[in-house]
């Protein structure tokens, strides 16, 4: 990275890189390693608003990697259960190359990398069961598949020339002036709080979305929708923004901790474990013959109405008990789950811990190309941050997929582009100004508190935009969501002090969910049927599979413009299929205790 | 004492938390008790409702990423994942950033340096085999793949790295965590250059350095045993490489 001299008027730092990345989860860290193996004399940057590899969800992973390996499983099969899985709204090109590459991918990081998945008595990898899929195809290392994935990633690309800038935010993609393309991005060193325009050939975005609006979400802290904020103001189209996927059973331990929100996992239900009522009683057989073994969606959905008929904790939630399977058993089979609760003052194994649904993933995200491309020339996106693979519901273990699959596919592309005609463009200096003095607002305000907005838009997002929708309760969350955005405009900071300071990060964090808010919202009304994650109940049934539909919303001036898009069933139709028996069902012979992360 | 002023004391938690750098000042603080409270919880409290300027990171809040270690009552801990009632018998917390690394602001601290030992120990992975082939058949019954999976999952959160002494007066020690990836690598029969990776541990500022004063192995959050690992890496300069 060469550094050159300050754009004087804005005391703006100003770099040069070929490649800059932003994020280093799995999607930025596989860009960063593919794009260098392609070309090894490429300058690479790579930004991250954390530390190295430690920011971000593909560390979090718990579950593990769907990929056909077994010869009983194929491509075919995998594709099918996620096209299932996700409604027949996925786009259908994607999640074939996802199926495809996962197994190239696998193979890369148990081989090359030295991730040390867990193996069979026979010494080949272990796979296991999830929900959703028709063959055992997850691969793992334990309960905790992210820390292995992510900690030889990250020692392997620490290890190359890649120039890295933790703890800078990005706060604006800036185009090109004669608007042919990605120019840089513009983003404050969180360290010192100086301005950094970072001018590159091309770009990656892979800062994982993350759906932190809601009051209960499982998310790593530090993602707040950045990367989807900045694709808007950039003008790119975003699509299936209304599904977001919510799980089970997240831990419930007051307004006050950090710990509320983060999972317990589902092998918990699928062991045996009871969900109970306020009284004690358990519910889930009223709702669905599998019980507490439903899928995700349907479990959360019952929960959601237990807790608004009022059976509820005296905090508002439910129960997980444990203790019928013997509590000596659940610490054996679940040491993660057991020593996290009683680190948090809970006893798993031999009581109740409070529970609530908790908000998860984002299937949709900025509309990409089949080589992560985007409309326009240079910015690629991978991960969470991109939408269209997982559909209307992503199954567990292809998350983590998608990132690893699409990060590498990035970096090849990019090395690939600068070959073709990669040429630095020159910044759009009035964007840089705006970026820039739309983060510099909050010191011209007298001091105000963010958070308190943002606990505020927690609960309108929970009960107007979350696991049970109606028109009317979205339209009154959109008038919420404005009203906040109002408020925060009067929102000002105390410390004017720039270096580190996390109460203006709290700010620029509520900008992000409030705009990204709004486009969940936006098409979550648009979407007038109840498929996957997507429920509304002035809508209960599923439209016809055939004329399916994705909501795409893009930024206009200040206001949102949504437009329904056909799918285009470009492998399989509805009522076809590429497997002989049903996709998504459990295999036959399946003896399913094991469940899904 | 009264019986109001006995519950009042009782219900605020009086933290002393450094703010500055090397140069810089112990600073006051009252929170309120809670039932559920982590020392990172406190913290964020001091943040948002009385020092809007501190300074400290955290990233997963569920103990798997390693970036919320503080020193907290003199000893290094995952802020995260520790409970106040476990640390708070007198019900007053002190809470300072990591030692043995360079310090940015307040409670946070340059972890690169303690990244870095990961190259120097014999980090990265080299593989024999390349995408293009099955993953190698291993037994997860062998005593080899027993030793690396034991020191596996470590997430580099510098605890060890803040609590050794050694570390502490010598620079060019790698430290506990960067030798127990090396005790992995050299235990694992896909990594293709397990010689080197043990030059690299037993040479200069390797596992010959470290004083076996376990202090890495007691305070490691996930209870990992770095020790084992270094003393593993010392039987095998005896022994020769362990059989994989």
């Amino acid at each position: 990275m060469q550094i050159k001299t300050s754009i004087s008027t804005t005391h703006i730092d100003y770099h040069q890189t070929d490649v800059l990345i932003l994020g280093s989860g799995g999607a930025g860290l596989f860009a960063a390693l593919h794009a260098k193996q392609a070309n090894p004399d490429l300058d690479i940057t790579i930004a991250v608003k954390g530390l190295f590899g430690k920011s971000g969800c593909t560390r979090m992973v718990q579950g593990g990697y769907n990929v056909a390996l077994n010869p009983g499983d194929s491509v075919e099969r995998h594709f099918m259960d996620t096209i299932v899985g996700g409604k027949w709204l996925p786009r259908q090109d994607l999640a074939w190359k996802l199926c495809e590459v996962a197994i190239e991918r696998i193979r890369e990081l148990e081989n090359e990398l030295g991730c040390f998945f867990d193996r069979n008595p026979d010494g080949t990898l272990h796979q296991k069961a999830f929900a959703g899929q028709s063959f055992d195809r997850t691969a793992h290392k334990g309960d905790l598949t992210g820390i292995e994935i992510i900690n030889r990633l990250m020692e392997k690309v620490w290890s190359l020339s890649v120039n890295k800038l933790e703890e800078h935010r990005a706060i604006e993609l800036i185009p090109a002036a004669d608007g042919s393309g990605i120019s840089g991005v513009l983003m404050i060193d969180i360290r010192t709080g100086k301005y950094r325009f970072i001018q590159a050939r091309s770009v990656l975005m892979g800062t994982g979305a993350g759906p932190s609006m809601y009051r209960y979400h499982t998310p790593s802290g530090d993602k707040t929708c950045d990367g989807l904020a900045m694709a808007l103001r950039y003008g790119l189209p975003l699509r299936d923004m209304e599904m977001v996927q919510f799980h089970p059973t997240g831990i419930l331990a007051g307004n006050d901790t950090r710990m509320t929100g983060t999972i317990l996992e589902e092998g918990l239900r699928g062991a045996g474990g009871y969900l109970l009522n306020g009284g004690g009683e358990r519910f889930m057989h009223n709702y669905h013959k599998a019980g507490e073994r439903a899928t995700r969606d349907i479990v959360s959905r019952s929960m959601y109405n237990e807790m608004r008929e009022g059976r509820t904790t005296p905090q508002g939630g439910l129960f997980i008990e444990m203790a019928h399977l013997g509590a000596e058993n659940v610490a054996r089979k679940f040491p993660g789950m057991v020593t996290r609760c009683a680190d948090c003052g809970f006893d798993l194994a031999g009581g109740r811990v409070e529970v609530v649904p908790t908000a998860h993933y984002m299937m949709g995200g900025i509309e990409v190309d089949i080589d992560c491309s985007t409309g326009s020339p240079g910015l690629y996106v991978a991960g969470e941050d991109s939408g269209g693979v997982h559909g209307a519901n992503r199954l567990g273990g292809n998350g983590v997929a998608n990132s690893t699959v699409y990060g590498g596919i990035a970096g090849d592309e990019m090395a690939a582009y600068i070959k073709r005609d990669g040429e630095y463009r020159d910044p759009d200096r009035s964007i840089i100004e705006q970026g820039v003095a739309r983060v510099e607002y909050p010191f011209s305000q007298v001091s105000g508190n963010s958070m308190e907005l943002r606990e505020q838009l927690w609960v309108d997002m929970w009960d107007q935009v979350g696991i049970v929708r109606t028109a009317k309760g979205i339209a009154k969350g959109q008038s919420q969501i404005k009203e906040h955005k109002n408020s925060l405009m009067g929102q000002g900071l105390t410390d004017g002090e720039r270096s580190f300071n996390l109460t203006w990060h709290d700010w620029i964090n509520m900008s992000s969910l409030l705009t990204v808010s709004e486009v969940i919202a936006t098409a979550a009304l648009a979407r007038e049927d109840s498929r996957g994650a997507h429920f509304r109940e002035d809508f209960l049934q599923t439209d016809d599979l055939e004329t399916t539909q994705y909501t795409r919303v893009r930024q206009q001036g200040d206001g949102f413009v949504q437009t329904m898009v056909p799918v285009e069933f470009s492998i399989v139709k509805p009522g076809e299929s590429l497997i002989d028996d049903e996709a998504g069902a459990p295999p036959p012979t399946q003896n399913n205790s094991e469940n899904p992360q | 004492m009264s019986l109001d002023e006995s519950i009042s004391h009782q219900s605020l938690l009086k933290v002393k938390v450094w703010r500055g750098k090397e140069d810089g000042q112990w600073m006051n603080y009252e929170v309120p008790a809670r039932e559920n409270q982590t020392v990172l919880d406190v913290v964020s409290e001091i943040q948002r409702k009385l020092e809007p300027g501190l300074a400290y990171r955290y990233a997963c809040r569920v103990g798997v990423c390693g970036s919320c270690a503080m020193t907290v009552n003199g000893k290094p801990r995952w802020t995260c994942r520790t409970h106040v009632k476990k640390v708070s018998g007198t019900g007053e917390l002190t809470i300072e950033p990591l030692r043995n690394l360079p310090r940015i602001k307040d409670l946070v601290c340059d972890l690169a340096p303690f990244i870095d030992t990961w190259q120097k120990a014999g980090a990265p992975f080299s593989g024999i085999q390349t995408r293009h082939q099955e993953p190698a058949k291993v037994d997860p019954g062998s005593k080899a793949r027993k030793a690396a999976d034991a020191g596996l999952q470590c997430i580099n959160c510098a605890v060890c790295y803040s609590a050794c002494d050694v570390v502490s007066w010598d620079k060019d020690y790698i430290g506990p965590a960067g030798l127990n990836r090396a005790w992995t690598l050299i235990n694992d029969a896909r990594h293709g250059k397990r010689a080197e990776t043990f030059n690299k541990a037993f040479g200069e500022g390797g596992c010959g350095s470290c004083h076996s004063q376990g202090n890495c192995t007691r305070h490691c959050p996930i209870g990992l045993s770095p020790s084992e690992s270094i003393t593993g890496l010392k039987k095998s300069a005896l022994f020769g490489l362990p059989k994989v």
